[in-house]
């Protein structure tokens, strides 16, 4: 097994690669993921395994620079020559290259990797980028290729790292090429009119049965990829049951309750609590409903990636408040559901009523629940869950 | 106050005119031979957007952010201070190419225009912004022809999918710039079949042409940008 | 009253900047434009009296010829009464000779003639790097010449040299430089043509008898006759 350097996923897939795995990063266009396989490369030439970049995104001198700036010393590993390119962008635009191998015409990239593979037995080898080589040579011929590829990575114990951008392909193309790979590893985002945070999830590997969590990340400079645990905010207008809620949700939860940091010149009241479902991690934020904590809703809304709106069903007079906050919250955009709590009170609206009242738009999903009975509260999470895996 | 005195001054209703059927989330397709004032219109188009308070993303394909500010000086138009503001996101394609060295500050960003992956990359960082700045919002890709020249067709279309779904989402008003006759007339037609609304210049009209209808406007380039004559 | 903010560089062609700038100079500095039109209607003319207007002025050329080497081209720019040799002396004048390899003959590369060969586009922006470097931390100002386009295009992909000639007018902008390019029309295919004209500022057409501004920053179209006189380019 080899490691993959990219942090949670070894864990997911049982402890890293198997030597000669071939490994296709699909993402969909938006997200930043070619730090990936730059970053797989970089720990591998730590490790002393040898390696190369087939690029014909970006001129090598270009590709040694972002390397720089994500803080990873590529220019020593080519100058030992334990790294090297095969350049598919310089001759395409006139450019000079001294890289190792220099790809004039796409008809010669079939061949230079395959030599390429040879020259890093035990090693590893990131194709970037995938999508571009399909439209150059053709569907069928991009799939031949890539068994042709991934067959001589195993004779050669070579690790093949594939980027791959899901632009509008057929999905006959996107199954064969999944088929053809030992590994797939989707990268998501998660949006709500606009990108909001990004995940990875691996979708299949030959050698172990990973569970189907996505983990949020975002690549930093220097860095590369960094995982972090998302907020998910809990909000609301005053009474509407936000502290119970979290308490329900939560593995574990404690509620602040004191002077806070001068920022908030004032007592602050805030509830945290620690989720675990099905493999998704996050922190639990409910916040105040006064609205002279609105300052910190700002704040804990432009962090968050989902959003759960808690109302009284039995009280209609607040739901200008809860529309405010969605507001105030930026909630806008970002996923959200919105609890229709204490429906076993005399007088509680329907989820109907309430989105009739509201004028709240079907994309937004209502849920009915008795919080304080905890029931209704999966449901809410899994509604959540479901627009924030986005399927 | 601004904004009427520059609307006036530069004679914008035929703007207002062309865009009657456009609505947020619709991909504007601008097109027509070389030389005909593409361009100009955009950085008009974008101008007026930044002096009306809309922010702006702006990709610049066919030479440098440097240039797109030179060229907008020789209308009086002047970036630099909504590039300071970060009111204007602009995406540099070529200024790597030149041998450069250049580093991303603040809201100008800079990418490679054979890497369309990345492209998107910047777009979905700076939709992301514009949109918390503000509900309106434009986005104006000036052109494609050297994008063209860099990539396979297909893959450009593919691009122009994936940027029409983005800002379409984020409810922003998409503007692209194609140069008439510069690939085969399958893409180009798969490019029209893409836009809400197209504005076709020949040097003497603009044809505005959508699901509403078609309508046009005469218009000559001056040194105040396009403008509009009245027939 | 708008202020004029365009800097116009003279041309060198008698009656052209009259034509264009109301005599205060042609081309809009740091930009590209292309000079086109059939065989043998004055565009390697157009291109002399750019570059030795320049060099005149003291500014330095970047010479980029495919057509003829440097012996043809002194014998070329003499019949008009210019001297070339001093230039080259003095080391303002830089040529990339892209075709006296091929064509035979023998000759010795210099600090300011640097040899390389149609046949390879990438040697040529080697060339060019090297030639830019010594000319900018000579001068911020300077004119380039791009003599011709066809020719390239003739040995290799068109397309390809649509790239190189993105990144050659890029090259040629960020480092402050004003530049010609020439190419006889219809000698590629017409959606390669279209490219051009829409990657370069300006767009001058030579037909023999007219000469046509299609495309000027900051000025409209015009038409003026002209003719090639034993003084070069002259436009009525």
């Amino acid at each position: 097994m080899k490691r993959t350097y990219i942090p949670k996923l070894d864990d997911i897939l049982g402890g890293g690669i198997i030597d000669n795995a071939s490994v296709m990063f699909s993402a969909v266009p938006g997200v930043d993921y070619e730090a990936f396989g730059y970053q797989m490369l970089n720990g591998r030439l730590k490790d002393g395994d040898k390696g190369f970049i087939f690029t014909n995104v970006a001129e090598p001198e270009t590709i040694v620079y972002e390397f720089r700036s994500y803080g990873w010393d590529l220019e020593k590993f080519l100058q030992d020559g334990q790294a090297f390119f095969v350049d598919g962008t310089s001759p395409f635009m006139g450019l000079p290259s001294d890289a190792k191998y220099s790809i004039k015409d796409y008809s010669q990239v079939e061949e230079a990797i395959m030599e390429a593979i040879e020259d890093v037995p035990d090693g590893i080898g990131v194709i970037n980028n995938l999508s571009t080589l399909i439209d150059y040579l053709g569907e069928d011929e991009t799939i031949d290729i890539i068994k042709k590829w991934n067959l001589h990575g195993k004779k050669y114990n070579t690790s093949l790292v594939y980027l791959f951008t899901k632009w509008d392909y057929n999905s006959n193309l996107i199954q064969n090429l999944k088929k053809s790979m030992d590994c797939v590893v989707e990268i998501k985002t998660i949006e709500e009119r606009v990108i909001i945070g990004q995940g990875f999830m691996v979708a299949h590997s030959s050698w172990s049965e990973p569970s189907d969590t996505m983990v949020l990340f975002f690549v930093v400079q220097p860095g590369g990829v960094k995982v972090y645990i998302p907020k998910i905010l809990v909000t609301g207008p005053y009474n509407a049951g936000k502290s119970t809620f979290v308490k329900k949700i939560s593995k574990k939860s404690v509620s602040v309750d004191r002077k806070a940091l001068s920022a908030f010149p004032t007592t602050i009241a805030l509830d945290i609590g620690h989720l675990e479902y099905k493999g998704f991690v996050a922190d639990v934020f409910g916040t105040p409903g006064q609205e002279r904590f609105d300052l910190l809703l700002d704040v804990l809304g432009k962090e968050s990636v989902g959003a759960f709106i808690i109302v009284d069903s039995t009280a209609p007079q607040t739901f200008a408040r809860a529309k405010e906050m969605i507001r105030k919250t930026k909630a806008e955009a970002i996923p959200k559901v919105l609890v229709a709590n204490k429906q076993d009170l005399p007088g509680a609206l329907s989820p109907e009523e309430i989105r009739e009242k509201m004028k709240v738009g079907k994309d937004i999903p209502i849920i009915p629940a008795i919080v304080t009975e905890g029931r209704g509260v999966t449901d809410a999470l899994e509604a959540l869950l479901g627009l924030i895996y986005g399927d | 106050m601004i904004s009427v005195m520059f609307m006036e001054d530069h004679n914008m209703e035929f703007f207002d005119y062309l865009f009657e059927d456009a609505a947020p989330g619709d991909l504007i397709l601008v097109y027509g031979p070389p030389k005909v004032g593409k361009s100009i219109f955009c950085y008009q188009f974008l101008y007026s957007s930044l002096v009306g308070g809309e922010p702006c993303l702006y990709i610049v394909a066919d030479y440098g952010s440097r240039q797109l500010e030179q060229r907008m000086m020789e209308f009086n138009w002047f970036l630099r201070p909504y590039i300071q503001n970060g009111d204007v996101y602009i995406i540099d394609l070529l200024t790597r190419l030149a041998g450069v060295k250049v580093e991303d500050s603040g809201t100008l960003k800079f990418s490679s225009v054979q890497n369309l992956t990345d492209l998107m990359v910047k777009v979905g960082v700076s939709t992301r912004s514009l949109f918390r700045k503000s509900s309106k919002f434009r986005a104006i890709l000036d052109s494609l022809t050297v994008i063209f020249a860099f990539n396979p067709p297909n893959l450009v279309l593919r691009l122009l999918k994936a940027y029409k779904a983005r800002i379409s989402e984020a409810r922003g008003i998409g503007v692209v710039v194609h140069t008439t006759g510069t690939v085969e007339p399958s893409i180009e037609n798969s490019l029209m079949e893409l836009a809400d609304l197209k504005l076709c210049f020949d040097g003497e009209k603009i044809q505005a042409e959508s699901s509403a209808g078609e309508k046009f406007v005469q218009y000559t380039i001056t040194d105040k940008g396009v403008k509009n004559i009245r027939g | 009253m708008v202020i004029e903010l365009i800097v116009r560089i003279s041309s060198g062609i008698p009656g052209l900047d009259e034509l264009i700038g109301n005599g205060g100079g042609s081309f809009a500095e740091n930009t590209v434009t292309l000079i086109y039109g059939p065989p043998k209607v004055g565009k390697s003319v157009f291109s002399y009296q750019f570059a030795y207007e320049g060099l005149r002025n003291n500014e330095p050329c970047l010479y980029i010829s495919t057509d003829y080497g440097l012996k043809d081209m002194e014998r070329n720019i003499a019949n008009f009464g210019w001297n070339l040799n001093e230039y080259i002396e003095n080391e303002n004048f830089y040529l990339i000779d892209a075709i006296s390899t091929i064509s035979g003959g023998e000759v010795e590369s210099k600090p300011n003639y640097l040899l390389a060969s149609v046949h390879n586009p990438t040697d040529i922006m080697v060339k060019l790097g090297m030639a830019l470097r010594q000319i900018t931390s000579k001068l911020p100002r300077f004119r380039s010449v791009l003599d011709s386009l066809t020719t390239l295009m003739a040995f290799n992909d068109e397309v390809l040299i649509v790239r190189v000639l993105t990144i050659y007018i890029m090259r040629i902008k960020e480092s402050g430089g004003t530049a010609i390019v020439t190419y006889t029309e219809g000698s590629a295919d017409s959606k390669v043509e279209n490219m051009l004209k829409a990657i370069v500022d300006n767009i001058i057409h030579l037909d023999g008898e007219n000469l046509t501004i299609e495309a000027m920053i900051g000025s409209g179209k015009v038409r003026a006759p002209y003719n090639i006189t034993s003084k070069g380019i002259i436009v009525d």
